[in-house]
C-alpha cells in the first residue's frame, strides 16, 4: 500500500469511530488501529510496542502528525480533556481516490469501529493489552495464564477485569476469523 | 586532597560540573570521539559558526537532565498520588542511584552518532541499524562496562541504555513507569533536555536568536503529573443526542483515574515558557534544520559516502565505528573533490566547490490542497523526463505527536495543555518536500515544470498510481 491508501484507511477508521460515538482521541485511534492491523490483518505498516496505555506505535503517531500537516485531520480541544481527532473537508478526496482499497477493507474497519467505538481508554487499554499478550504467546497459554501476564504488565488492572478482557479478546478473534472466511 | 568535582566552562550553561566517576566516562574513547563529530553536520557551509560538536552538547544534556531530575523529585513538588505510583521517589538510595543513571545516560546518549551526525544516517547503515542502536552497543561494551562497575553502587548498563535511547528505540526492552518518565526527561517529545540543549546551543553558535526560550523558568515548573483526562464517550453521545441527561458512570471514572499514566507536565505558571520552547523548535526547524541548502548538502554527502565507503555502508563494528569521525571524511572530501579519477568525485566537488543542487520545487499550501504527495509526483515526472542523476528529493515531516501534556492549574486540577493554550494548538507542523535539480539542468527543467505543473500534481486514483 502507498501512503495515500494507508492515509485513506486511517481517515475511514476515524470517521467510523466517531460515527459510533467514540471520543476519538489519539489513544482511541492507536488502539483501534492496533486491532485493525493485528486482529483484522489489514496491512497498515505500523510497529506496535507495549507503552503507557498498552500497545502503541510511534510510527502511527508520526503519521497522524503528517496527516495534520497535510490538513487532512485536525485536533479539537475540549476543556479540560485531551483533544479529539476530527476529519477536515480535504479528507474526502483522499478517500475518493482510494475507493478500491476502502471497499476491500471496509467491513473490517466497520467491525473494529463497531466493537471498540463506544469504549473508553480504560477498556481499550485492557483489551488491546490482552490482544497483545494473546498474539505474543500465540494463544499457546491458557486464558488464566494470559490474564496473569496482563496483570504483570498492567498491575492496576484487577484479576476479574484481566480475565474478562482475555475472554473478550478470544471471542473477538473468533469473530474476526469468521469474517475473514 | 584530590579534587572530586570538576568544572568545565560552557557557553550555554556557564559551568558543567561532574565528579571523578563521570570524568571517567568523559575520558573514555567513545566519548572523546564526540569532539570530532559536528553537531549540525555540514551546516557550517551556510552558517559559518556552526562548528560546535556533539561533545559539548552531551555535557549540556547531562547538566540539564540532572537539573530537571532534581526539580521533579524534590519532595515538595511531588503529590501523594505520584509518590504512591512511583515508590522510587520515597527511597533516598534509589533516588541517588537513578540520579547517577540519568546523568551518565545523558552523557552517553549520542556516542553512537555517525560522522556528521544525522547527515548520513538514513541510508548508510545496514537495515535495522540507527545511531541509537550503536549507542546501545557502546554502553554495553566491555570498555564501558568496566567504568560502570567501578562506580558505587555499580550501574546496571541496561538501565543506562533505557534512559539514553528511550522506549522508541529500545523496543525489545520493558520500561516501568519510572523508567519511562526518566527517559522522557532526556529524549521526550515535549520537554526532553536533548532538545532543550540543542535549541539553545545551536541558537548560540549559529547566531540565530529564534532558538532561545526561558529554560530556567520552564525547568523550574516541570512536574511529574497524571496524564490529562480523556473525554468519555458517554459525553459524546449526550452531545450528539442533545439531551440534558448526565449519566455519571462513577465506577468507570474511578477506574480511569487509576489507569491514567504519569508523565512530564508543568505547573500552570510555566505554560508560556512551554509555548516559547515549542515556538523555538518551530522556528529553528524552518530556519535552520530544514533549510533547503543545508538539506541538499546532506544529500550530496550521502551520495559521496555511498561511492567512497567500502560496501557503500558505515561499519557497525564498534572498533571501526570509533575510528571513523568527521576528520577522516573531511580529508577524503578535500582530496577527492579535485581528482576526477576518484570514486565520488562529482559529489565531493559539489560540496567542496559549493556547486550544490538548487531547489526546483517545494511544498506549498496550494499544491498540498490538491495533492499531499505533490513533491513525489514532481520528482517522478522530472526524473522520467531528464534522468535520475539530475534530481534529488527530500521529504520530511516533524516527528512526534501534538504537544499534549498535563498542566496543573493553581487549584490542583489537571488539564490538557491543548485545552489551555491556543498558542500550542496553533504551532504549525514543520513539513518539507523539496525537489532539487543540478545546475546544469535547472533552467530547462524549470521551464518544463512550469508548463506541466498542473497536470503533474493532479491527484491520481489508486488504479492509475499502482496499475
Amino acid at each position: 500500500m502507498d501512503r495515500i491508501q494507508n492515509a485513506a484507511l486511517l481517515l475511514r477508521l476515524i470517521e467510523r469511530l466517531r460515527e459510533q460515538g467514540s471520543w476519538c482521541g489519539e489513544t482511541h485511534v492507536q488502539k483501534a488501529t492496533y486491532f485493525l492491523q493485528d486482529l483484522m490483518r489489514v496491512p497498515t505498516p505500523f510497529e506496535f510496542i507495549l507503552y503507557k496505555h498498552g500497545p502503541f506505535s510511534f510510527e502511527l503517531r508520526d503519521e497522524l502528525t503528517a496527516l495534520r500537516a497535510d490538513g487532512l485531520i485536525d485536533l479539537e480541544p475540549q476543556w479540560p480533556y485531551g483533544p479529539r481527532i476530527v476529519l477536515t473537508g480535504r479528507s474526502a478526496y483522499i478517500k475518493e481516490i482510494s475507493s478500491r482499497t476502502l471497499a476491500k477493507y471496509d467491513d473490517r474497519i466497520a467491525f473494529v469501529a463497531d466493537r471498540l467505538g463506544d469504549r473508553g481508554v480504560v477498556d481499550l487499554e485492557r483489551l488491546a493489552t490482552a490482544l497483545y499478550v494473546t498474539k505474543r504467546t500465540h494463544a499457546r497459554c491458557s486464558a488464566e495464564e494470559r490474564a496473569e501476564e496482563l496483570r504483570r504488565l498492567k498491575p492496576h488492572i484487577t484479576p476479574e477485569s484481566a480475565g474478562s478482557a482475555v475472554a473478550e479478546v478470544d471471542k473477538l478473534v473468533e469473530e474476526a476469523e469468521k469474517l475473514a472466511d | 586532597m584530590p579534587k572530586n568535582i570538576h568544572e568545565i566552562r560552557d557557553p550555554v550553561h556557564a559551568f558543567v560540573r561532574l565528579d571523578s566517576h563521570e570524568r571517567g566516562v568523559l575520558n573514555s574513547r567513545p566519548f572523546q570521539r564526540l569532539r570530532h563529530i559536528h553537531q549540525l553536520g555540514l551546516t557550517y557551509l551556510l552558517y559559518p559558526a556552526a562548528t560546535h560538536k556533539r561533545f559539548e552538547h552531551s555535557l549540556g544534556v547531562m547538566e540539564l537532565a540532572s537539573r530537571v531530575f532534581d526539580v521533579v523529585t524534590t519532595p515538595g513538588n511531588v503529590t501523594d498520588e505520584i509518590r504512591r505510583r512511583l515508590p522510587q521517589l520515597e527511597r533516598e538510595d534509589e533516588r541517588r542511584y537513578w540520579r547517577r543513571i540519568i546523568r551518565v545516560a545523558a552523557l552517553c546518549h549520542d556516542v553512537g552518532h555517525l560522522p556528521f551526525s544525522h547527515a548520513a544516517e538514513t541510508t548508510l547503515l545496514p537495515e535495522g541499524w540507527h545511531h541509537e542502536r550503536l549507542t546501545r552497543e557502546i554502553i554495553l561494551s566491555d570498555e564501558m562496562e568496566s567504568i560502570w562497575e567501578m562506580i558505587t553502587p555499580p550501574l546496571r548498563p541496561e538501565d543506562i541504555v533505557k534512559l539514553a535511547i528511550g522506549p522508541k528505540k529500545a523496543r525489545d526492552m520493558e520500561f516501568s513507569d519510572w523508567e519511562t518518565i526518566l527517559a522522557e526527561i532526556i529524549v521526550g517529545d515535549a520537554f526532553g533536555v536533548d532538545r532543550m540543549d540543542y535549541l539553545l546551543r545551536d541558537s548560540h553558535h549559529l547566531g540565530v536568536a529564534y532558538g532561545r526560550f526561558d529554560h530556567y523558568r520552564l525547568i523550574d515548573t516541570l512536574r511529574i503529573l497524571p496524564s490529562p483526562p480523556s473525554g468519555r464517550n458517554d459525553e459524546v453521545r449526550q452531545t450528539q443526542r442533545g439531551t440534558e441527561e448526565h449519566g455519571t458512570r462513577e465506577a468507570e471514572v474511578g477506574q480511569e483515574e487509576e489507569a491514567r499514566c504519569v508523565e512530564l507536565g508543568i505547573e500552570e505558571g510555566g505554560i508560556h515558557s512551554a509555548e516559547a520552547l515549542l515556538l523555538a523548535r518551530y522556528f529553528m526547524y524552518t530556519q535552520v534544520y530544514f533549510h533547503p541548502v543545508r538539506r541538499v548538502y546532506d544529500i550530496h554527502l550521502q551520495d559521496f559516502l555511498k561511492a567512497w565507503l567500502s560496501d557503500r555502508l558505515f561499519s557497525t563494528n564498534l572498533e571501526q565505528h570509533l575510528k571513523m569521525t568527521d576528520n577522516e571524511i573531511t580529508a577524503a572530501l578535500l582530496e577527492v573533490a579535485f581528482d576526477p579519477s576518484k570514486a565520488g568525485y562529482e559529489h565531493a566537488r559539489r560540496i567542496v566547490q559549493r556547486q550544490h543542487f538548487k531547489v526546483i520545487y517545494q511544498r506549498n499550501p496550494n499544491d498540498i490542497n490538491i495533492n499531499p504527495e505533490a513533491g513525489s509526483a514532481v520528482y517522478r515526472a522530472l526524473t522520467s523526463r531528464f534522468g535520475e542523476e539530475h534530481f534529488r528529493c527530500d521529504r520530511c515531516v516533524q516527528k512526534g505527536g501534538a504537544p499534549d501534556f498535563p498542566v496543573q492549574l493553581r487549584d490542583g486540577q489537571i488539564v490538557s495543555s491543548l485545552a489551555l493554550s491556543e498558542t500550542l494548538k496553533n504551532v504549525p507542523i514543520v513539513s518539507i518536500d523539496f525537489v532539487f535539480s543540478s545546475r546544469e539542468k535547472y533552467e530547462e527543467a524549470s521551464r518544463w515544470l512550469e508548463e506541466h505543473r498542473a497536470e503533474i500534481i493532479r491527484p491520481t486514483r489508486e488504479d492509475e498510481r499502482n496499475g
